[in-house]
């Protein structure tokens, strides 16, 4: 089979560029694994989706539908319970195998290529939490999953290591279903997740967060039985003498998304360790020419709206890229990060096509009440911008128009803490 | 009557039922997990050592040299997957090259093919490895196998032959009678039999108890903390790499696995629990640091989980394979630690040898050595995938994305000889939920399928155990 361009997820990534892309002249795909387009927004049951977008609040399953509604009004192609399981680049073309127990295995060439198979939730092993290893501890989107799309709890005492969004949802979500959710622990001084969901799904149903904390035990042999926690020191070290146990059946995880861009592994691209996925320039395309990635695949989002938009502009991107006759010959330089930054999104930029204002998504390592941003290049700060409660949960963005640049030369970025 | 039981269902409680199924007996297997080898062949390094390290003229040297050489029989027979690594142990300075030179006439004087080579001879062969490195020893029969496998491989083949198998049936009492004996399984199951074999790992001495006034060994467990590191790092080394052995053990170790893992400890302490498989700061603290000292940059990042295993390490230092000098019939296969998964095959004949010093045992003429395994789908050429996929459309539904396995694997597992209704079963059997995400992702599926095969209500499929459910309860029920 041949396209002329390949979506990879056919979430919220996904629909947005393929819509975006939407042309009669290019033959374009889109590639689900699940059996329905919507991706993880299919199991977000709860609200405040869409407040950039669409200027309204929607559930998950609302956002989705109007993606979902749009795409296919415009006819575009797309298989589901199809799942990607290999690329290959050859001079011209990608080459897609798929696998799906309808579709049967199948190869598809395209010549661009839309990464946006979202992420995937880090578990108990990347995080090596000491104690016994019984069953009853997992991530919270797959407790979520077994919650709003197959109707079942998977445990009645809850507490939730993390204060990643997924987790904040979840302990109100298996509260209001009955569960008894004994609190929060997370490392940080400070959470994780929006300063929304804390007042929502934590304050609004007196579910204590325990900020500076984490659990250093776990006890059951089988089924999980009681889970200690103890305060850390600035080193993250735990402070003898603060435990508490709670005697819970549930552990669920919230400690971290990252990309799922496994299928790169086969692509000779550079990945960037922060973000760990795809360096890409501010066409979202990556080292390798034709591929663009875009959404949680890129980097882990807070808000579905930023997903949308970021995915809009890698459609147009890539669609773009099949209008373009000649090669590019790049001029890519990185956009370095400095004090309080811990990644910027796109990482490089092509000066050779700068011709356009680009947004940078960015966050930072630390939290501050109110901080300027600076853009330095040559030594001259060219662009700066104010910001008040600065937190490593929530995005921040900054235009950067090419008019503000000196020259060629690198660009970095930093935060100015005004008040801590 | 049995003619034999064989207490545990590990390594060695599989092999001797293999070998035991050559012949005209009547042979149970009973172990008191839910499932086949589910304590320390489960949990341990993987390695078929060459034999290099156990001292001359024990048990343990002897029997691992003939079971390093047996493991390329089994994986004839019984296509179970090694990995042909070659082991390489390395020494920092002239102490450590002192316990190198013993070693190496170890080796020799137990017939171990090994290779004396300097620091930058062994950087040239795995470049990651420190610069502190002065000598290492190569020797390259060092292997390293997928040992649940191998107990399943050896079941199976031992059921095919004429062995049974009862799980969840924990030993609560051995009695000798006028001729033979009782066994009951969890206090109300009496079977009778002519022998029992106690291969029951780190409960081995409670079971002697249950027979003898002496036994003449007790159980010292000990404990060994692993990570284990994401296929990605494949080819971080291709040896087996160990420090210089010390008092404790063979100390931590890097062990390439056959799905490409890397696999970095263990630990060695003494615990008083047989079953504490806890994992503790300390001792993954230990295994990096200690691992840091033999490969630089070593990337723990890439750790997808940590496990403990527990070694039955008896006071008798050697193997302890014997007929208890109390009870005659009861035969022990005890304080089999390091290299016990090597020398497993090798024992189970020496146990034999043993009893065919006293009894006779009669050859079955139908004995079939041969265990076939279907390769698995994604690693046919694509040609046979098309074949296959003719064939079975669910080959084309992926369920575990990470290891790349299909609905059709999954449901053979549930299905198969010795077919399993929980998830850890199914994770054993088909690898669903080994890779980067652990299941996160195709938990939810593996369970769904189980249930819909074994004609389950989704909430009583468990994780594992009896009574571990995933799914507690059912929401948005109208009564």
């Amino acid at each position: 089979m041949k396209t002329d361009m390949l979506v990879i997820g056919g979430g919220a990534a996904g629909l947005a560029a393929a819509l975006a892309a939407a042309d009669p002249r290019y033959k374009i795909m889109v590639i689900e694994r699940e059996p329905m387009l919507g991706g993880i927004l299919n199991q977000c049951i709860h609200n405040g989706f869409g407040l950039h977008v669409f200027k309204e609040e929607l559930t998950g399953p609302e956002y989705a539908t109007r993606y979902v509604d749009a795409f296919l009004a415009k006819g575009i192609d797309y298989l589901v319970d199809t799942t990607v399981i290999d690329i290959e680049k050859t001079d011209d073309d990608f080459v897609v195998t798929v696998s799906g127990r309808e579709t049967g295995l199948k190869t598809i060439t395209s010549r661009a290529l839309i990464l946006a198979s979202g992420c995937y939730e880090r578990t108990r092993g990347s995080i090596t939490l000491t104690g016994d290893r019984p069953k009853g501890i997992m991530p919270a989107g797959s407790a979520q999953r077994y919650l709003n799309m197959d109707g079942y709890l998977v445990g009645e005492r809850v507490f939730i290591l993390g204060s990643g969004d997924i987790g904040l949802i979840m302990a109100r979500r298996m509260t209001l279903e009955g569960a008894n959710v004994l609190g929060v622990a997370e490392i940080m001084p400070y959470s994780n997740g929006l300063t929304r969901n804390i007042v929502q799904c934590l304050h609004d149903f007196d579910i204590p967060l325990y900020l500076s904390h984490t659990v250093t035990l776990i006890e059951g042999r089988q089924r999980l039985e009681a889970v200690t926690i103890q305060a850390v020191d600035d080193h993250f070290q735990p402070i003898p003498g603060t435990e508490k146990r709670f005697e819970v059946d549930t552990l669920l995880l919230s400690v971290g998304l990252i990309p799922d861009v496994t299928l790169f592994d086969s692509l000779k691209l550079t990945i960037s360790p922060v973000t760990r996925s795809a360096v890409v320039n501010q066409f979202l395309e990556t080292s390798v020419e034709g591929l663009f990635v875009c959404g949680n695949a890129l980097h882990v989002h807070d808000l579905v709206d930023y997903v949308s938009d970021e995915s809009h502009k890698a459609g147009l991107n890539a669609k773009a890229y099949l209008e373009r006759q000649d090669k590019v010959a790049r001029d890519e330089h990185a956009i370095i990060v400095a004090d309080h930054i811990r990644y910027v999104v796109p990482q490089m930029l092509d000066f050779s096509r700068l011709d356009a204002p680009v947004e940078l998504m960015f966050r930072t390592t630390r939290k501050a009440e109110q901080a300027v941003f600076k853009l330095v290049q040559d030594n001259q700060v060219i662009k700066e911008k104010k910001a008040r409660y600065v937190a490593p949960a929530e995005m921040e963005k900054m235009m950067l128009d090419p008019q503000d640049l000196t020259g060629r030369g690198p660009v970095t970025l930093y935060m100015e803490v005004v008040k801590p | 009557m049995y003619d034999y039981i064989i207490i545990g269902a590990g390594i060695i409680g599989t092999c001797i039922a293999r070998e035991m199924s050559r012949f005209e007996v009547k042979v149970l297997v009973v172990d008191k997990e839910p499932d086949v080898a589910n304590h320390q062949t489960i949990a341990n390094s993987a390695i078929i050592h060459s034999g290099h390290d156990p001292h001359e003229e024990t048990l343990k040297a002897k029997l691992c040299v003939e079971g390093n050489a047996l493991f390329d029989v089994l994986e004839k027979e019984l296509d179970i997957p090694l990995l042909r690594t070659g082991g390489m142990i390395v020494a920092m300075g002239d102490v450590q090259e002192h316990v190198l030179e013993d070693l190496y006439k170890r080796a020799l004087a137990n017939q171990v093919k090994a290779v004396r080579i300097s620091g930058d001879e062994a950087r040239a062969r795995e470049p990651r490895l420190s610069k502190r490195i002065t000598k290492a020893l190569l020797v390259p029969t060092t292997k390293v196998t997928y040992p649940w496998e191998v107990a399943f491989a050896c079941m199976e083949n031992a059921i095919h032959n004429g062995a049974e198998l009862r799980l969840n049936s924990t030993v609560t009492e051995v009695v000798k009678q006028a001729t033979g004996f009782t066994v009951t399984l969890n206090g109300k199951d009496v079977v009778k039999t002519r022998h029992v074999i106690s291969a029951a790992g780190v409960f081995s001495d409670q079971i002697a108890a249950m027979i003898e006034q002496k036994p003449l060994y007790r159980i010292t467990p000990r404990k060994g903390e692993y990570f284990v590191l994401d296929r990605k790092v494949k080819g971080f080394v291709d040896h087996v790499i160990y420090p210089v052995p010390n008092d404790k053990g063979k100390g931590v170790l890097l062990i390439p696995q056959v799905h490409g893992n890397l696999l970095v400890g263990p630990t060695s302490i003494y615990i008083d629990d047989r079953e504490d498989l806890s994992s503790t700061a300390s001792g993954l603290a230990q295994v990096r640091r200690d691992a840091m000292s033999l490969a630089d940059d070593i990337p723990f990042d890439k750790t997808i989980r940590t496990f403990a295993g527990i070694r039955a390490t008896s006071t008798h230092e050697d193997f302890f394979i014997a007929e208890s000098k109390e009870v005659e019939g009861f035969y022990h296969v005890a304080g089999i630690d390091s290299p016990g998964l090597t020398a497993a095959p090798a024992i189970a004949r020496y146990l034999i040898t043993i009893i065919r010093a006293r009894h006779t045992l009669v050859e079955k003429p139908g004995f079939d050595p041969i265990r076939k395994k279907k390769p698995s789908f994604h690693s046919l050429p694509d040609l046979e995938k098309a074949a296959w996929l003719d064939k079975d459309s669910r080959h084309g539904n992926l369920v575990c994305k990470c290891e790349k396995i299909t609905e059709a694997e999954i449901i053979a597992a549930i299905h198969g000889p010795l077919g399993h209704d929980t998830i850890k079963g199914i994770k054993k059997r088909a690898r669903a939920g080994s890779g980067l995400c652990q299941g996160g992702y195709c938990e939810g599926a593996v369970l769904k399928l189980i249930a819909r095969e074994r004609h389950k209500p989704l909430e009583t499929v468990n994780y594992y155990h009896p009574d571990t459910p995933i799914l507690v309860k059912e929401t948005k029920v109208t009564s």
